[in-house]
């Protein structure tokens, strides 16, 4: 019988937003706080977990069930990384070839009858690919799985226009199941108006500005060199951003079925808010 | 490298339906394109009440494929369950909704939900064929259908055997199985077959324990029963066919569950001295025909091929050429199952080979020393080599197409005699020709 509760959290956004890069960077934090968490990369590239492993080495599910069938053992795809985090990495194939949606199934489905989700864990996360195009990279986000998303986004129009068309998919799995939005977390691409057009973004949606992430180039900094901010300027004020990021998740208590707008309500808000400034 | 596997000797996962239509008044309701499984609607004869080939199908068209096909699969449930009257609807799935991700189990749970007896079992083609696919079946069965209780009746066994409709003779079989249960004064307990159904179901967590006579299909079924209900398993590892392995079979059992000895025992005594009667008056046309050289090769799956080589070597003094198992057993099986075969009367060894390719099996049967005249037991496959190799040919395995099967066995005392009549008539045959 589980003791604490496990929070599964799974995170979406528009491709290259900063999804792998703030995940990894607020479980660091987490991690910090004392909590135990596995990180499920849920993207073919499998690149979710480098920060925190110090690298890109790590031997993907879905590569080792094609070497050597069902009967693999959970410490040859979980690594520990930065903190202790359990790291995981899905896999997928190569771009242009196969089916990556099938593999996040089979994915996922291999590592719940390995048991990977073991009683002593506080959080999971699934750091999922930024174009949810089939039906499979909902698979984090069934019953069961990931009770909260998280969408990052930015200032920048498509960034937000992809967070709407996401909301769309969470709201369709939100009506139905348990699953709920608790937030957007902006990673600032110093947009002119950033934070108040994401908080009326947010409010649009009928949630949160969980978080706004301003930009720094010591992210890129650490992550040139494979590491989180955290671990790599521990004292930095960026590491101290991610910390209060991981504070507001830990203390998050808004979770919402989205509403997500009309291209055209978003293009007004756009305009209000934001680049026309 | 790819392979062609010319001659298949089973279907793909989605096959498995034939495991959910042999329940009694249980449906299968596909989710797969148009006519994934129009092949398979041959089961036990063509027509009656939901025969083979009458079953809902969510015919997922093109447009399904790319926008999803949950809708479709809502309302051919939400249909079938108006439509059709079952005790248990049991949703498969085909490849096209696994690949594109359909939230099957999502759409299955609403329907229990407001009350509605279905449950849902992945089998999608690509994931294995259908003797993987009847296991999974079953354990969708016991995770969704089963509930624990406290009530344990005692002397209640559930038989699990043959994997139904792929083993031609699964009704006979199960018939003749529990007949040997109750003859121990236990009571049987199965599912497949007229007038079981979903109360037969329903017992199975209140066995005393579960048989399972099969050398490896099932075996993750009853381990899970033990999990779920802490009901324990005996694995005997074939079907009995003849005296000798039918007697061994009634012991164990009796060992198993801790009856009166001398019951069991007296069991033994009265099936052998009808056996014996028939099979002493035969022995004359078994020893002394002129026609067969006694040598056999059987081609079938693991079940079969071993229960028969059994059979033959033990009961009837018959000698084993290779015999070969078509099944695609998973490898972590393979070893054990060999062993198996050495395990025969008169220090005899069968050498055993995991084959499903048909030309390579057919081949290597041609090319090795044959012993002229020798015993083909297979599938319908089989008969041409049978004949060119002047041998004698009986069809035991799927697929069967020179005679009709409908509730015929080979298990048991009088299956033996059974399989003992086929050779016989097969040696008669070749003496008028």
């Amino acid at each position: 019988m589980r003791e604490k509760k496990l929070r599964q959290i799974a995170i979406y956004g528009k491709g290259g937003i900063g999804k792998s890069t703030t995940t990894q960077n607020l479980t660091a934090g987490l991690t910090e706080f004392g909590k135990k968490v596995l990180v499920v990369g849920c993207d073919p590239k499998a690149d979710s977990t480098r920060l925190l492993l110090g690298g890109l080495a790590q031997r993907t599910v879905l590569d080792t069930l094609r070497e050597e069938g069902e009967d693999i053992d959970l410490t040859e795809v979980v690594k520990l990384g930065f903190g202790n985090t359990k790291c995981v990495e899905s896999g997928g194939p190569e771009p242009g070839v196969g089916c990556a949606g099938r593999g996040i199934i089979t994915s996922i489905g291999l590592l719940e009858r390995l048991g990977a989700y073991t009683d002593d864990l506080d959080y999971v996360f699934y750091d999922v690919l930024g174009d949810v195009v089939c039906g499979g990279f909902a698979m984090p986000i069934r019953e069961g799985k990931a009770q909260e998303i998280y969408i990052v986004a930015s200032g920048e129009m498509m960034a937000l226009y992809a967070a709407n068309n996401i909301a769309k998919g969470i709201a369709k799995y939100a009506r139905k199941g348990t699953v709920r939005l608790g937030g957007i977390i902006c990673n600032s691409r110093n947009v002119d108006g950033e934070l108040e057009l994401l908080e009326a973004f947010a409010k649009e949606l009928g949630t949160q500005l969980i978080y706004f992430v301003p930009r720094d180039n010591v992210v890129q900094r650490a992550e040139i060199r494979k590491k989180t901010v955290i671990e790599f300027e521990s004292e930095s004020i960026q590491a101290n951003e991610y910390r209060a990021l991981a504070k507001s998740i830990e203390e998050n208590q808004l979770f919402v079925i989205p509403k997500p707008m009309t291209q055209d309500r978003l293009e007004e808000i756009l305009f209000e808010f934001g680049l026309a400034i | 490298m790819a392979r062609i596997t010319e001659q298949p000797r089973f279907k793909c996962a989605l096959g498995a339906m034939q495991t959910v239509q042999s329940i009694d008044r249980v449906v299968p309701i596909l989710h797969s394109s148009p006519g994934c499984s129009q092949k398979l609607g041959e089961g036990i004869g063509t027509s009656g009440y939901y025969s083979s080939h009458i079953f809902p199908n969510s015919n997922l068209g093109e447009s399904d494929v790319v926008f999803g096909g949950e809708k479709k699969l809502q309302s051919t449930i939400r249909n079938a369950l108006r439509v059709i009257d079952a005790d248990l609807y049991v949703v498969l799935t085909g490849c096209a909704p696994e690949i594109v991700g359909d939230d099957v189990e999502e759409i299955v749970n609403k329907f229990r939900e407001e009350g509605y007896p279905v449950v849902v079992a992945p089998t999608p083609g690509f994931k294995g064929n259908n003797y993987l696919g009847h296991e999974w079946i079953l354990d969708s069965l016991i995770k969704q259908y089963l509930t624990k209780t406290d009530i344990k009746t005692k002397g209640l066994v559930n038989i699990w055997a043959d994997v139904p409709i792929q083993d031609p003779f699964w009704a006979g079989n199960y018939r003749e199985l529990e007949n040997l249960i109750s003859q121990l004064g236990l009571i049987p307990n199965t599912i497949f077959g007229v007038g079981r159904g979903i109360d037969n179901l329903k017992k199975i967590p209140q066995a005393e324990f579960n048989l399972l006579v099969s050398p490896w299909i099932g075996l993750g079924n009853v381990k899970l029963l033990e999990e779920k209900f802490g009901t324990p398993y005996l694995h005997y590892k074939h079907l009995p066919i003849g005296a000798v392995e039918t007697s061994k079979f009634l012991l164990k059992i009796g060992e198993f569950a801790k009856l009166n000895k001398e019951l069991v025992e007296k069991v033994v005594r009265d099936n052998e001295k009808e056996y014996y009667y028939y099979l002493e008056r035969f022995a004359n046309s078994i020893a002394e025909n002129r026609i067969s050289t006694k040598r056999f090769a059987i081609v079938g799956d693991a079940q079969y091929t071993l229960a028969i080589t059994k059979f033959l070597t033990n009961d009837l003094g018959y000698i084993p050429l290779k015999q070969y198992i078509t099944d695609d057993t998973p490898l972590k099986h393979r070893e054990q199952i060999k062993k198996y075969f050495k395990d025969l009367n008169d220090g005899i060894e069968a050498e055993v080979i995991f084959e499903t390719d048909g030309y390579v099996i057919q081949e290597s049967i041609k090319n090795d020393d044959h012993y002229d005249y020798p015993v083909i037991i297979g599938s319908f496959w089989e008969k041409s080599l049978a004949d060119s190799i002047k041998g004698l040919f009986i069809s035991v395995a799927w697929p069967i197409r020179d005679r009709a099967v409908i509730n015929g066995t080979f298990v048991g005392y009088t299956g033996g005699l059974s399989l003992l009549e086929d050779i016989l008539t097969q040696q008669y045959d070749k003496q008028l020709s």
